[in-house]
């Protein structure tokens, strides 16, 4: 895992590339033509090494901007230099960026604007589908042989051929268009029913909508519409300060506010090649492992509730309650606590803070090992969860899932380890790995995770290093970009940041650990019972229940002259009466 | 929205004073059980997690009678965060819709008031009182579980009679008697 790998992988790919450069020794950039592209991959993926973590669409690359690509190590400072001289006013730059460990090799492809057109990869990578769906909603790059036609993220009456991550996008011409089919209804094949789930459901946090088709109890298959909750923050953050931008990416998610926030600092002190003092890294950190324990905290009371077992849910939020006092205490807010700026931590952590955390932990100690013995031996919390949504080691790795979700799968990722951001390179973290691979394990490696927080947490306040918080940070950050890839507590979170040198970044791409867990569990609920479908979901994070099922019932053949046929509740009534009372016999 | 419930047109016919007693016990059930039924049209997930935590033991907004259900159907009050995303907007509509009369609306946090951090974006028709009517705003980002139970008991307050609502203001004032 290093420069000799990179030129391994440059070597083996050389028949396809235009241009290759070893930025650094964790830095390989490669340029092919899209006619190659798949080939390239093919060959890529025959080499065994990394998977695929993003790809990233850019546009935008006129003659103002110039060709420049630098890339950037997190924490490191930027190696200047430039592997794509041919930047023309009028093409999209596609990269597919694989990672492994520390190191990152980036494909890149580079398509006019008017005609701009890649191969789908899906065929050699799996987990490249719901991206590739991404990268053409939003920036029109048609991708050929992309399977499914359907939107994913952008609304119904979202008008043909405008894409909101192109620069000359304008608002005004996104207004809805009339008559436009509705995304969501599924292809299944006539006489099967579909049970959709969603997007409003009671408990929880993200709103998708899913479609099961169902046998009997038996989930025969399943598809999933994003995008209730697309607010284009993309796009907003382009049109945003660098230090703007840190407060919006915060505000994309309200549970992993401070990793999102970790990971564009990281990037863009990167890239003004900043050098943050340790004791900055050190309460960043710490800030980190005690947001990983009110989100597993939370995620255990969630998912438990999904399972039925609502002692569970509120004693584990009972005692989450402990560490959003500690947040509160620290940062002045239980959520969202804009604890980073652009060169370091904004709050100190002094003697009693200290040992308020400290107790803090002792009593969550206890607990986590309460809850231990609980989700390993409760008989019946155990039917819900032993051998229920099992994703084998191959699968994950297939399907790319990131996080707890693969490391209950037997995978031993954890960017903690395997790739130090912040002060992990001073902390280290053991990666908790269970080889179970059900829901009992994605329980189990949950609540082991909270002990190794614990641990981690204690460390770093027992070894704070003395000295500033923060340095202050340009208004102006230098051209070029850098990736910034860190361990949120639900998996990988990948940032690649851009810029032209001014006071507004030129591209934040953003990939959550949610997109790419979505594929394994859409494929894992075939063959399970519908009633086990909430754990399933669960299983994953973006939690979710099952208590709406607004009926809606779709049927197709028979009556409907081949169509969709929607029942009503007047039709459902009379056909309930029709069956119970007679009509059957 | 509709002053007259389900309850109105099965009591029609009967003798006044009789209505007007099993409306008094209706209205005096809806304020100490109000149902909710919580709608994220485009949140952070932010207040969604405060509003669960407002319903863990910590808080407890049960003990006011307060449940939190699945269903629209059944629900009184909706409780609604984020700003509100084209593709949310027509089953936020629709969740509103199938709740039965009389329904009140609670928009909690920023992005419910006015769009928050996300006023503007191309995705966003606007905030929440712009596609339901909307009773009670609870500002923040996000706001603390107490503000949120302090948003719920408002709406509650006001749904009381008259007599009713000065005893309790009487209680909730410092110092006040119980």
């Amino acid at each position: 895992m290093s420069a000799a790998d990179l030129s391994r992988i440059q070597g083996a790919l050389a028949p396809w590339l235009t241009g290759s450069r070893l930025a650094s020794d964790t830095r390989l950039d490669m340029e092919t033509p899209a006619e190659n592209l798949l080939a390239a991959v093919t060959a890529f993926r025959g080499l065994a090494w990394g998977y695929l973590s993003a790809i990233t669409g850019l546009d935008g690359l006129g003659p103002a901007a110039g060709p420049s690509a630098s890339e950037a190590a997190p924490g490191g400072a930027p190696a200047q230099g430039s592997a794509s001289q041919h930047g023309t006013l009028g093409s999209i730059e596609v990269l597919y960026q694989f990672c492994q460990g520390p190191c990152l090799a980036t494909l890149r492809v580079r398509v006019p604007r008017d005609r701009a057109e890649v191969p789908s990869i899906s065929g050699a990578v799996p987990s490249a589908v719901l991206f590739e769906r991404e990268l053409s909603e939003m920036l029109g790059v048609h991708v050929t042989g992309l399977p499914g036609g359907k939107r994913q993220f952008l609304p119904d009456d979202w008008p043909p051929n405008v894409f909101p991550l192109r620069k000359d996008f304008l608002v005004e011409s996104a207004a809805p268009v009339a008559d436009s089919a509705p995304s969501v209804g599924s292809g299944e094949a006539p006489g099967t029913f579909i049970v959709p789930i969603g997007p409003q459901h009671p408990a929880l946090k993200e709103p998708g909508h899913f479609e099961f088709a169902v046998d009997g109890e038996i989930i025969t298959g399943a598809s999933i519409r994003l995008g209730y909750v697309h607010r284009g923050i993309e796009k907003a953050a382009e049109d945003r300060s660098w230090v703007q931008g840190l407060y919006l990416v915060e505000r994309i998610c309200g549970i992993c506010s401070h990793i999102h926030a970790t990971a564009y600092a990281l990037g863009v002190e990167a890239l003004a090649g900043m050098t943050i003092p340790p004791r900055g890294q050190a309460i960043r950190t710490l800030l980190c492992e005690l947001e990983r324990i009110h989100s597993h905290l939370l995620w255990l009371g969630v998912a438990a509730h999904e399972a039925g077992f609502d002692t569970l849910f509120m004693f584990s939020w009972r005692d989450r309650e402990t560490v959003m006092d500690l947040l509160e205490q620290l940062t002045g807010n239980r959520v969202n606590y804009a604890a980073n700026l652009i060169g370091g931590v904004k709050y100190e952590i002094d003697a009693p803070a200290a040992d308020a955390i400290r107790r803090g932990m002792d009593y969550l100690e206890g607990r986590a090992r309460h809850y231990l013995k609980i989700v390993t031996t409760d008989e019946s919390f155990l039917r819900r969860t032993r051998g229920v949504g099992t994703i084998s080691r191959e699968m994950s790795e297939r399907f790319g899932t990131v996080g707890p979700t693969a490391r209950a799968s037997g995978v031993p990722t954890d960017l903690r380890a395997a790739a130090p951001y912040a002060a992990y390179g001073q902390f280290p973290v053991t990666p908790v790995v269970d080889q179970r691979c059900d829901q009992e394990a994605r329980f189990v490696v949950r609540v082991r995770e909270l002990s190794e927080c614990f641990r981690v947490v204690r460390e770093i306040l027992d070894r704070l290093p003395p000295g500033d918080l923060s340095i202050p940070a340009p208004r102006k950050v230098a051209e070029g970009e850098a990736v910034s890839r860190v361990e949120a507590p639900r998996g990988e979170l990948f940032y690649y940041l851009r810029s032209t040198g001014g006071v507004k970044p030129d591209r934040v791409k953003v990939r959550t650990p949610s997109l790419c867990n979505w594929a394994a569990v859409v494929n894992v609920v075939i063959g399970q019972k519908l009633a086990d479908v909430p754990v399933i979901l669960a299983g994953i994070d973006p939690c979710f229940s099952c208590n709406d099922r607004s009926l809606t019932l779709r049927r197709r053949g028979k009556t409907g002259a081949g169509g969709v046929e929607t029942w009503s509740w007047e039709d459902l009534r009379t056909y309930g009466i029709r069956w119970y009372g007679g009509g059957r016999s | 929205m509709r002053k007259e419930g389900l309850m109105a047109a099965t009591v029609h016919g009967l003798p006044a004073a009789f209505r007007r007693a099993l409306e008094a016990v209706a209205l005096w059930s809806r304020v100490n059980s109000p149902w909710l039924v919580h709608f994220n049209s485009g949140s952070c997930n932010g207040c969604d997690i405060e509003i669960l935590a407002t319903l863990a033991p910590r808080w407890d907004l049960e003990r006011f009678g307060a449940k939190l259900w699945g269903s629209p159907r059944h629900a009184d009050v909706l409780v609604c965060t984020g700003p509100v995303t084209r593709l949310a907007r027509e089953r936020l509509v629709r969740v509103y819709e199938q709740m039965p009369a009389p329904k009140f609306v609670v928009a909690v946090g920023s992005c419910g008031i006015t769009g928050g951090a996300f006023h503007g974006c191309y995705n966003i028709v606007g905030d929440i009182g712009d596609v339901v009517p909307v009773d009670v705003y609870v500002p923040g980002c996000p706001p603390r579980p107490e503000a949120i139970i302090d948003g719920v008991i408002q709406l509650l307050t006001r749904l009381r009679p008259p007599k009713a609502r000065r005893h309790a203001a009487k209680a909730a004032a410092p110092g006040g008697a119980a």
